[in-house]
């Protein structure tokens, strides 16, 4: 019995063009539009950014735009302004979570942004010129389209742009290391990258979720037709029910500790409208990442790369009234349980992040009790020796992860990981961060001040009138 | 009616409504020692932030419920204990106080009265509200 139980589900209407969708949040936006309207969240603050826009970047792209090699300086403005907003959208709440306890994350998330923004563009250059060009960054993202359990996902795709560009550009303005018109080319090489990789996925010429009323349904019908069909039905209040969410909930727990409380270590795609009228969520959960060497622990106790749940969401059983699939890869609903009105799922792994779809295989919920305790015997072993990990080891493990893992799945994919390694120097520290490393904590830098400006959208200035599409860095003053 | 001793952010809405003794986490080593202990299941566990890492093994072993003095429903805590169905209320609040947390000017003692005052109580959690979480007195 559920508090929802008596309504029925509206959620359809959010589809309609002329529906501007919930509030999910009091909360509004500013950014760089001071003096205007204030922007919600939601589809309604898609529309506003959208019409706020003075190019056509945010509107249904072309593929002959997406092969150009460079964007405007309006384009780029206005993906800066829109991805400002696509941040606070997503996470100005979580904003309100305060320190950890446990892993320095806004200490790590700083010095990565920033890392990201210096290094980044050299190595998605060279990857894009190793794969051919730009067609070749698009077939990245199209690999997507007929696999689970991979990380050319909606947040890693998300974060080259977001988090690469806008965050990194973000914190390095307000650290006054750079000017609002520095490293032009590079913030175009980040971009370019994200756009690419982001339409070869969706192939509708939307680029993020949130401008598609927060769907990412980007599997092919056959595709999907194959991990619908070894869906098992559940029955509410059943232990078959009880099984499958708590391995959901742990798994998904474990993801989130192995990829230092961010989630990189999640993806979902949907929501897919089933022939029955329910609705299906596809759930990645990286509960082992090898390149992450404290990722031992999930190794010992034989933990594949990805389990992959398969969520069948009854929507009238919970009176859905809207469901978004966000930029980084998390479902959120209203009413906010949906775990009540799950009536069927299906679990398959891949044990190693290059396995072969074709390997890919089913884990009956039946048998989900033995992977469960490999789980939690992971999670304990996990969380023992993250505890005992010094300050600065959890800062910089936690930076590998953003920095590294971001564009990971995408170097994997063209086959330029290891270049990137022995040329690139992928894994080492710019010097520029390393030092920013002591700078972060004054003045509640890391704590305050930055997370204000990316959170607010003050902190996201645009490229100026002046600005040449040529300009890097040009002086140190 | 029983006493609402604080109220925050409810994370989803449940007819659960879990009751035990206020525990208060203050770091990785209070979690181990309560998961070692055997009597997770006997408390309510107060925590300072709104993250999910902290809690993790008690999260995973089967906390009953959670009441946070930061964080917000999109948290990733919140997010946990909705797919684990743990009652949990988040940016809790005492209601005889004014003290309120602001996102980068909370001062500590604004975590040490919520901590002085809950810390050890019966309490129970309703949340059955869609967006608001209460602790209420259950003795």
């Amino acid at each position: 019995m559920t508090t929802t139980e008596g309504k029925r589900a509206t959620y359809k209407q959010r589809y309609e063009a002329g529906d501007d969708g919930l509030r999910f949040q009091d909360l509004t936006y500013t950014g760089n539009f001071v003096g205007m309207e204030p922007v919600t969240d939601g589809i309604k603050g898609d529309k506003m950014m959208k019409a706020r826009a003075k190019s056509g970047v945010l509107e249904k792209v072309s593929k002959d735009d997406v092969l150009k090699d460079q964007f405007s300086i309006d384009e780029l403005n206005d993906l800066n302004n829109y991805l400002a907003w696509n941040i606070w959208d997503v996470l100005v709440m979580r904003a309100t979570e305060g320190e950890s306890g446990m892993i320095p994350r806004q200490e790590y998330e700083i010095l990565a942004f920033m890392h990201e923004f210096y290094r980044w563009p050299e190595i998605l250059r060279m990857t894009t010129a190793e794969v051919g060009g730009a067609q070749g960054v698009m077939d990245i993202g199209a690999s997507a389209r007929r696999e689970i359990g991979t990380k050319v996902n909606s947040v890693h795709d998300w974060a080259i742009g977001a988090v690469g560009f806008g965050m990194g550009r973000c914190g390095l303005l307000a650290l006054e290391t750079i000017g609002a018109d520095d490293y032009i080319p590079e913030s175009n090489e980040i971009l370019k990258f994200m756009q690419r990789v982001l339409w070869g996925k969706r192939q509708d010429g939307y680029l993020l979720n949130s401008q598609d009323r927060y769907r990412c349904q980007i599997h092919e019908q056959d595709f999907l037709d194959q991990l619908v069909a070894q869906v098992e039905p559940i029955e509410h209040g059943s232990p078959k029910h009880s099984a499958f969410t708590q391995f959901n909930a742990a798994a998904e727990l474990l993801s989130f500790l192995d990829h230092y409380d961010c989630r990189l270590g999640l993806g979902d795609t949907g929501p897919y409208e089933l022939p029955d009228g329910n609705i299906l969520i596809l759930r990645d959960l990286f509960v082992n990442e090898e390149v992450f060497h404290w990722s031992d622990v999930c190794e010992d106790a034989k933990l594949p790369h990805c389990y992959t749940l398969a969520l069948v969401i009854d929507p009238n059983r919970m009176g859905l009234n809207e469901i978004r699939v966000n930029d980084i890869s998390t479902t959120f609903t209203r009413p906010k349980n949906y775990i009540e009105a799950i009536v069927g799922g299906a679990v398959f792994a891949r044990e190693k992040w290059n396995t072969p779809m074709g390997e890919v295989y089913p884990i009956k919920i039946d048998d989900l009790g033995e992977h469960l305790e490999r789980v939690r015997t992971a999670t304990l072993k996990l969380y023992t020796k993250t505890s005992k990990m010094c300050r600065r080891d959890l800062i910089w493990n936690g930076q590998y992860v953003y920095y590294i893992d971001m564009i990971l799945p995408h170097l994997r994919k063209a086959g330029t990981y290891e270049k990137a390694c022995r040329d690139y120097d992928l894994w080492e520290i710019d010097q520029r961060v390393s030092n920013y490393y002591y700078d972060i904590t004054k003045r509640g830098f890391a704590q305050e001040t930055v997370p204000s400006k990316i959170f607010s959208g003050a902190g996201y200035l645009p490229f100026s009138d002046n600005a040449d599409l040529r300009n890097s860095k040009g002086r140190w003053l | 009616m029983a006493d609402v001793l604080a109220e925050g952010y409810n994370v989803f809405d449940t007819s659960k409504s879990p009751s035990g003794t206020v525990k208060y986490l203050s770091s990785p080593a209070d979690v181990i020692s309560l998961i070692q202990s055997g009597k997770l299941q006997e408390h309510i566990l107060l925590v300072r932030g709104g993250t999910t890492t902290f809690l993790a093994p008690a999260l995973s072993m089967g906390a009953i419920g959670v009441i946070t003095m930061s964080g917000a429903p999109e948290s990733h805590l919140g997010i946990l204990s909705r797919e684990f169905q743990t009652p949990c209320v988040m940016t809790a609040h005492l209601t005889g106080s004014d003290s309120r947390y602001v996102v980068g000017a909370t001062s500590d003692e604004h975590f040490a009265e919520i901590a002085r005052e809950l810390d050890g109580k019966k309490v129970r959690l309703d949340c059955t509200d869609d967006e608001v979480g209460r602790i209420v007195a259950d003795d």
